[in-house]
């Protein structure tokens, strides 16, 4: 008798290039974690030195400055989010700004009820789903792929929320062991959701476990097998990681600074050298880290 | 204690307005409103639902609430009794019956509608681009009344009629949110730092209120962009007691964010 066992499991870490690969020009790409917290950083850098083009970009519920150092680096021609900035670091993204105002990107308008609609549609293989929550706003008139009906049920007036389906979603988080079997601290933000709805699911984490860890906890598996794994220590950098590190502000500033200079006084040399030292020059993300002290990365705050 | 500034003024007749027992979810870069969350819930307000960075906490036996500057900030989890994904949140919208919430704006307008998407008649080419809608859409249909809150009082952001509405107020007067079948109670009160007002119930036009100490009412009405409803009295708005000072003080804003 023939039979199988876990050596023959398919192990599914890679390397954040390898994990990339499959990204194509106009892809719809999904973004994890949420506001100043939880984006998976280092996918998104080697997402940009790919240099990809006219993206659709379904950024976190509420997304942060990871949306818009992606228009920064001209890969976006579509944002899907009901918010992007910064919190107090920049109210709204300076480059989300820029190109939104001049017409350079469309932004697929909707509220945070509304991005889970289109999320849980295509995962639930539904054209859409409806919403009660925005009759009477503007949304449906600036966006015009909400259509306004009568429910069949009861007549009352309702949004149809067409189905967002992204072909990659990259998500950051605490563990994950060798088959994708994902564990967060924390609540995970809206994670979950964005991984059922996604066609192929890249995770990178803080560590990478050993099944047998994992299953000392089995009720703390947030997302079971997702495709690859890449394993990324203070992979969120700039932003918080729940449960490993907070936010390097400071760093978070400075990019705001040169955004601001673009938008504002339509000079770029200050985003490109940015993009230049964080992005395009290393190589991958051990040689990003390189660029921090020990002391910076581990100084923000473990407890 | 009779010293205080406008936004401990603010956060105290705010929480005043929360009654024991409602769900209270507490932002984190708006101090005055969380501020006013915290107070209500540690002045007489035991048995709120306070939704706190991605928990439900308790906070009942906490000495010193320092503030967060961020909303994911998971040092909050010491003090969770659970956790809620932010996409589970949207399937319990039946519960938002017993909500409250804060609701900002680039602009607000005379029926308390609310707009974070844009300034400028062309949506293709704003005039200023905002950062989007959020979640405040939703809150105001389901919640059972909403609070417009703004941190400035000028004509920019008090219009008469909004460029687009994120968040639904009430329409263009009365019967809107009936016609559209919204099971929320609307805006109850628009608080800033001049004044507060609530809405004319025949009209649904925002009223003046009270004027904070030293603010006049035609102050007030020079900061809006359109006419006031303006009873014949106008009081001023209630001072905070020193116990509410002490609350805020000690345990509520313990590096003195409503003091800068």
């Amino acid at each position: 008798m023939t039979t199988v066992n876990s050596t023959n499991r398919q192990v599914v870490v890679v390397d954040e290039r390898s994990a990339l690969s499959r990204l194509e020009d106009g892809m719809t790409v999904a973004i994890g974690g949420f506001a100043n917290s939880g984006h998976p950083m280092s996918l998104v850098r080697e997402l940009i030195r790919r240099r990809p083009k006219n993206l659709t970009v379904v950024g976190a519920a509420t997304s942060g400055l990871e949306v818009d150092i992606l228009i920064a680096a001209g890969c976006v021609k579509k944002v899907i989010s009901p918010y992007v900035g910064g919190e107090t670091v920049a109210g709204i993204g300076p480059c989300f700004r820029r190109a939104a105002e001049r017409g350079e990107i469309d932004v697929w308008e909707i509220d945070e009820a509304m991005y889970y609609c289109a999320l849980n549609a295509a995962a639930q293989c539904l054209p859409f789903l409806p919403w009660r929550g925005l009759v009477g706003t503007s949304f449906a008139e600036v966006n015009p792929d909400l259509k306004l009906f009568d429910d069949p049920i009861a007549g009352e007036p309702l949004i149809a929320v067409p189905a967002v389906s992204p072909d990659i979603a990259l998500l950051h988080v605490s563990a994950v062991d060798a088959f994708g079997n994902v564990q967060h601290v924390g609540s995970g933000f809206g994670d979950r959701a964005i991984a059922r709805a996604s066609d192929y699911v890249i995770v990178s984490a803080e560590r990478v476990i050993s099944n047998e860890e994992l299953r000392r906890a089995p009720d703390h598996t947030s997302i079971p097998l997702v495709h690859a794994v890449v394993r990324a220590p203070f992979g969120a950098h700039p932003f918080s990681s729940v449960g490993h590190y907070l936010e390097d502000i400071p760093f978070l500033r400075d990019y705001v600074a040169v955004a601001e200079e673009w938008r504002s006084h339509g000079d770029r040399t200050g985003l490109d050298h940015f993009l230049d030292s964080y992005i395009y020059a290393p190589q991958d993300h051990m040689d990003y880290l390189d660029q921090f002290s020990a002391g910076r990365l581990f100084g923000l705050h473990e407890f | 204690m009779s010293d205080f500034t406008t936004k401990e003024l603010m956060a105290c007749v705010m929480a005043r307005d929360l009654e024991d027992g409602l769900g209270v979810p507490v932002g984190a870069n708006l101090p005055v409103p969380r501020a006013a969350v915290l107070l209500a819930h540690l002045m007489h307000g035991p048995n709120m639902l306070v939704l706190l960075s991605w928990t439900r906490a308790n906070l009942l036996d906490v000495p010193e609430l320092r503030p967060f500057e961020f909303i994911t900030d998971w040092r909050a989890a010491q003090w969770a009794e659970s956790y809620w994904a932010h996409d589970d949140g949207f399937l319990n919208m039946k519960r938002r019956a017993n909500w409250i919430f804060f609701v900002g704006g680039i602009q607000i307008d005379q029926y308390g509608n609310s707009n974070l998407i844009g300034v400028g008649s062309d949506y293709k080419r704003l005039k200023l681009r905002g950062p989007g809608g959020v979640g405040t859409g939703n809150m105001a249909a389901f919640t059972n009344r909403y609070y417009l809150y703004s941190q400035v009082h000028n004509p920019r952001v008090f219009v008469p009629k909004v460029d687009y509405i994120s968040a639904l107020g009430w329409g263009d007067g009365p019967g809107t949110r009936e016609r559209w079948h919204l099971p929320g109670g609307g805006p109850r009160y628009c608080y800033t730092p001049l004044c507060v007002m609530d809405f004319d119930p025949d009209t649904k036009r925002m009223r003046l209120k009270s004027v904070h100490p030293g603010v006049t009412v035609g102050e007030v009405q020079s900061a809006t962009g359109f006419e006031l409803v303006i009873p014949d009295e106008v009081p001023e708005t209630p001072l905070p007691t020193d116990e509410e000072l002490e609350v805020l003080r000690t345990r509520v804003d313990p590096t003195g964010a409503l003091r800068s």
